[in-house]
């Protein structure tokens, strides 16, 4: 048999970048053909609803301008969708800014209940990483009918907090509410425990993420100006730059009872010492933290080092009899307090 | 009762657990605990000066230690593999000269003098009984001298602690350190390494050790391996080499084989898997010295005698079917030939022929009887001399005689390379698919995982074929 | 706790070994149905065989046995089908091998429960004990490995902890066939009503949360007269479990009495 191996290589790699083309992740071909295929429209009057909505809370008013300016469909697209919003009176037009109506409000609700809920049921239910939680619900908000929503909700026990600490509306629309004030206007010495990490914008959330900061963690400010802001969490210490310290909210603590400084991470203890479990992290999660409280890491049970690793990484905690290995990511998401 | 009050009671819950908050589970694990503790006050004394296991930690601290962690646990795998394969090469044979060369000619024999037609005897003793012999001849001694090891190590509680040293490799591929473990079993067998998956607790991880088991190379591969090697690799070294070089390729193919199951582990885990629960938590359960003799005889029961019957199962359908292809004519062609004309085109482009395809084909059920049918149906297709002929499996005591069948089959160095290549990348043999089925219970990860390997298997052996033909 | 606790020398002289046939995987037509529960690597599947002379695999790794095995034995002229289920550290999760126990436990109505805990380790088997307790009225705590736990001067005084558990409690070791006799004399005490428990219910829950699970459990009492574990039904209610739920809905909670 005859042939030129060259071709065939050449052949090959050919399919192989078609291949790449049409699968790529959100870029490839069969992507953006399915994404074609979804309810446009529906998913901009959802969308132009929830950004109406947030901005009400905050107290902006939204024109025609604002709205084409941060959403990210076609201007003819929006217009014409706002058009159809006023023909079934979701929304109205105040002096030249778009106000929603009580019907607008209601289906807003619903929405920003399917988007939490989801997150919720992301981060018990499955293993996606917290990074994709909001684009995943961005998408799986627009899909659930309202009895599915409803299903979702008793299966994950009728939640009233999604995963980033931000109040879930119930079917009926009562919604827990939080105070907080941004991190970004604490002063020195402050005390207060994190309620809230906002996901968006991506950037911004991505290296709070990276940080390693944990949801309900108590922290105390040691330093805030106009370049940095820094404080303690946990044992730990942590600097970021104001514009990413304000997507994080904080709870002020009155008294300045919790001793933050007594709390640390069960993974910072060292070989020899001695530590009680104060609980687990918020951000331990679903499956593994039941997991854990399974295995006796609960509130009370003193707990050592039992053996290192070879390679550094899982160490074995001896706790309640039992030598039991945990990986770092894990064990960071104890806290102990050490006993001298 | 009422429907009604049935539906009051659940809306009460739904009510109080709104109330009550998200800290039900914990609280309620909490106070458990703090229950149990208290019960423990009562009832337990402990001597805490004598405090805990001190052979254990002893021991702990020796076979996780830096220096020694890894060499111990490559010494002792590495024995254990090593007296399976060299400890299994004599009953074998002896397996092989009672089932093949005594019982089946007697079996002939006996059919031919109580007037068996010649299909009903080629069909039964040629077919069926010669599969499930050769099988047995080539399974039963390695499988019976690696559980029973392995099973003593798990027993002894060695095991976890390898996954213990082992898991931070894994943790980089998203697989789970226990993984380490059902890699090994799978050196043993794929379909007991893919139920030993059961202790990893984890559904992400577990689907993950399920899927890449197969690149494992088990014992029934191990054989092809080494044959092909002193064949067409300890050929192209200086003959005072060639033991060295073979077991070099036969050595670097299984760490391929361990490449492989980490790169994709790592796909899989960053892909279709991402979305399955993941958790981690290894015990780390006191050593215990193991009733030796209770041991050997539940690993037998367990393991080995179960993975034979279900090879044997599919095995006996596959040597009918091998009989059958290569005796039923359509017109002046045997459908084995017809078969292998036209897999030959495909065959050539990936470095391999028909009759490696088709024997792979019909040898899904075991991979033992790939090396046979190839054998027999090169012969078939050739007209050389060998064997008994009219499509009967055989294989020969003489490795040159092997060789010579092979090159007047046409086979060059990189066809043996890339049988090789093959032989680790493949789909499962069926007792390990029907394994991954009953333990998945899904379709979808069953035909993943058959599939995964043979497509790697494909690419792998079409690029070492296209680059060797531009460069050789 | 009506009966004096079944300390090892108390009982050894009751038992009758010639009444004790074991049948192996035969488990058809039995009188009584025993689950035996514990968690992973306490040697129940060790426990298991040493009732019912067979050889299942008992591996020293957590989380040997997944899927239930059965098996059965007969004494003084009863017959007892064995159920092993898989190990687990709690029954309050949604692991599949949780489910399988806490399912079978509560909707198989076994007439006894056997938990099997490593006496060396007691406090972390103590968690899945109190758990069962809350389930099961009919349960015998089967001390296992006793010897390792004396090996590492371990002392457990059986007496107090069968009060304050209100089960029996039988120590054995049943790698060496330590103990069997005792265990299966109590069963048959147990499942002959010969012994009655009365089994601790989990204490120290915080209030708010105690004063829910006792409004849900007296209008399931009210719905249910019958049913003796409704404070675990509120439980799992309070959890949000789906196949309590379920089994609410189809009545399948009623008829689980003893």
């Amino acid at each position: 048999m005859n042939y030129n191996p060259i071709t065939a290589l050449a052949i090959f790699f050919g399919i192989c970048l078609l291949l790449y083309f049409a699968f790529r992740p959100k870029k490839g071909i069969y992507f953006l053909l399915k994404s074609m295929y979804k309810q446009k429209d529906k998913v901009i009057i959802e969308d132009i609803l929830k950004f109406l909505y947030h901005n009400q809370l905050s107290n902006n008013s939204i024109t025609t301008i604002g709205l084409t300016n941060s959403l990210n469909f076609s201007n003819s697209l929006i217009i014409e969708s706002l058009k159809k919003m006023m023909d079934n009176e979701l929304i109205v037009l105040e002096k030249d800014s778009y106000k929603l109506t009580p019907n607008g409000n209601e289906y807003a609700f619903q929405i920003i209940r399917a988007h939490r809920l989801w997150e919720k049921y992301l981060s018990e239910k499955t293993g996606f990483h917290k990074e994709e939680w909001h684009e995943r619900a961005e998408d799986k908000e627009h899909e659930l009918s309202e009895s599915e929503i409803n299903k979702l909700s008793d299966l994950l026990g009728n939640p009233r907090f999604d995963p980033h600490g931000d109040p879930i509306p119930t079917s009926k629309g009562k919604m827990k509410s939080k105070r907080g004030v941004s991190l970004s206007s604490l002063k020195e010495n402050d005390i207060g425990q994190i309620i809230h990490i906002e996901d968006e914008p991506d950037i911004i959330y991505k290296q709070i993420l990276a940080e390693n900061i944990h949801l309900y963690s108590t922290i105390r400010v040691i330093e805030n100006n106009h370049t940095r802001v820094v404080f303690h969490s946990e044992g730990e210490q942590f600097v970021l730059a104001p514009i990413v310290a304000g997507n994080i909210t904080i709870s002020v603590s009155e008294k300045n009872e919790t001793l933050e400084e007594n709390i640390a991470r069960l993974s910072s203890l060292k070989i020899d010492e001695q530590a009680k479990i104060v609980g687990l992290s918020k951000e331990c999660r679903g499956e593994s933290r039941r997991r854990l409280l399974d295995l006796g890491f609960v509130k009370g049970a003193t707990v050592a080092i039992d053996l290192l690793n070879p390679l550094g990484d899982p160490k074995a905690y001896y706790i309640k009899g039992t030598a039991i290995a945990l990986r770092k990511d894990q064990a960071s998401k104890i806290l102990i307090n050490r006993i001298e | 009762m009422s429907t009604k009050n049935i539906d009051d009671i659940i809306a009460l819950s739904e009510e109080l657990r709104w109330e009550i908050g998200d800290d039900f589970h914990d609280n309620l694990a909490e106070s458990i605990y703090s229950d149990a503790s208290k019960i423990v006050e009562d009832a337990v004394t402990k001597d805490n000066n004598k405090s805990k296991f001190r052979l254990d930690a002893k021991i702990d601290k020796i076979v996780t230690s830096r220096i020694w962690g890894f060499p111990i646990m490559l010494f002792i795998l590495g024995a254990v593999l090593w007296l399976t394969i060299i400890g299994a090469n004599y009953p074998s044979s002896m397996l092989a000269i009672l089932l093949l060369d005594t019982i089946q000619p007697m079996l002939k024999s006996f059919g031919a003098n109580i007037g068996f037609p010649w299909w009903l005897s080629g069909f039964l003793f040629d077919g069926v009984y010669l599969a499930v012999a050769w099988v047995i001849a080539v399974m039963l001694p390695p499988m019976a001298i690696f559980f029973p090891l392995f099973t003593l190590l798990e027993d002894f509680g060695y095991l976890p602690r390898v996954a213990f040293n082992m898991d931070n490799l894994f943790k980089k591929s998203g697989a789970h350190g226990k993984q380490a473990l059902t890699m090994s079993m799978g050196f043993g067998c794929n379909a007991a390494g893919v139920v030993a998956t059961r202790i990893i607790d984890s559904p992400r991880e577990r689907l993950i050790a399920i899927i890449t088991n197969n690149f494992s190379l088990c014992n029934g591969r191990w054989p092809t391996q080494i044959l092909l090697a002193t064949i067409f690799i300890g050929a192209v070294v200086p003959a005072s080499y060639s033991s060295l070089a073979s077991l070099t390729a036969v050595i670097s193919i299984a760490v391929l084989g361990i490449a492989f199951m980490f790169f994709f582990s790592w796909a899989l885990s960053k892909t279709v898997l991402k979305g399955e629960v993941s958790t981690f938590n290894l015990e780390l359960p006191p050593y215990r010295p193991p009733v030796f003799w209770k041991t050997i005889y539940t690993s037998l029961i367990d393991r080995t005698l179960i993975v034979l019957w279900r090879a044997i199962v599919f095995a006996a359908p596959a040597g009918a079917v091998i009989w059958l292809i290569s005796n039923i004519y359509l017109g002046d062609e045997s459908i084995a030939s017809w078969l292998i004309g036209s897999f030959d085109g495909f065959g050539f482009l990936i470095g391999l022929n028909g009759v490696i395809l088709l024997a792979y084909i019909v040898a899904i059920p075991a991979n033992e009887i790939v090396i046979p049918t190839i054998l027999m149906l090169t012969v078939m297709v050739t007209g050389v001399a060998g064997g008994v002929g009219d499509g009967v499996m055989f294989e020969l005591d003489s490795v040159s005689a092997t060789a010579d069948i092979l090159r007047s089959g046409g086979w060059t160095l990189l066809t043996a390379v890339n049988v090789m290549l093959f032989s680790l990348l493949h789909n499962p043999c069926s007792t390990t698919i029907y394994t991954i089925y009953k333990e998945t219970n899904s379709v979808k990860w069953t035909v993943v995982a058959s599939i995964l390997p043979v497509i790697a298997g494909f690419i792998v052996t079409f690029l070492v074929a296209q680059i060797w033909r531009i460069f050789v | 706790m009506e009966n004096k606790p079944n300390s090892a020398c108390e009982t050894c002289g009751l038992f009758n070994a010639d009444g004790l046939k074991k049948l192996g995987v035969k488990t058809d037509d039995f009188d009584f149905v025993v689950a035996l529960a514990g968690n992973p690597n306490t040697g129940k599947s060790t426990v298991f065989n040493a009732l019912t002379g067979l050889r299942q695999h008992t591996g020293n790794w957590p989380g040997k046995t997944v899927l239930r095995a059965e098996g059965a034995f007969e004494y003084n002229q009863q017959k007892y089908k064995l159920v092993d289920l898989p190990g687990t550290y709690s029954l309050l999760s949604t692991s599949e091998d949780e489910e399988v126990a806490r399912n079978f436990i509560l909707f198989g109505k076994p007439t006894v429960t056997v938990i099997v805990a490593d006496a060396s380790r007691l406090e972390r088997n103590l968690n899945l004990v109190l758990q069962i307790l809350e389930i099961t009225n009919n349960a015998v705590l089967c001390l296992n490995l006793i010897d390792e736990a004396e090996r590492n001067n371990i002392k457990i005084d059986t007496r107090i902890l069968s009060k304050d558990l209100g089960i029996p409690v039988v120590p054995t070791s049943a790698r060496f066939q330590k103990g069997i006799p005792e265990l299966i004399q109590t069963i048959s005490e147990l499942a002959n009503g010969k012994i009655q428990c009365k089994p601790r219910r989990i204490k120290n829950i915080p209030k708010n949360i105690e004063n829910s699970v006792q409004k849900l459990s007296d209008s399931l009492t009210k719905e249910y007269p019958n049913i003796s574990n409704s404070r675990w039904i509120a439980f799992r209610l309070l959890e949000g479990d789906t196949q309590i739920i379920e089994a609410l809905k189809t009545g399948n909670i009623a008829t689980n009495e003893y």
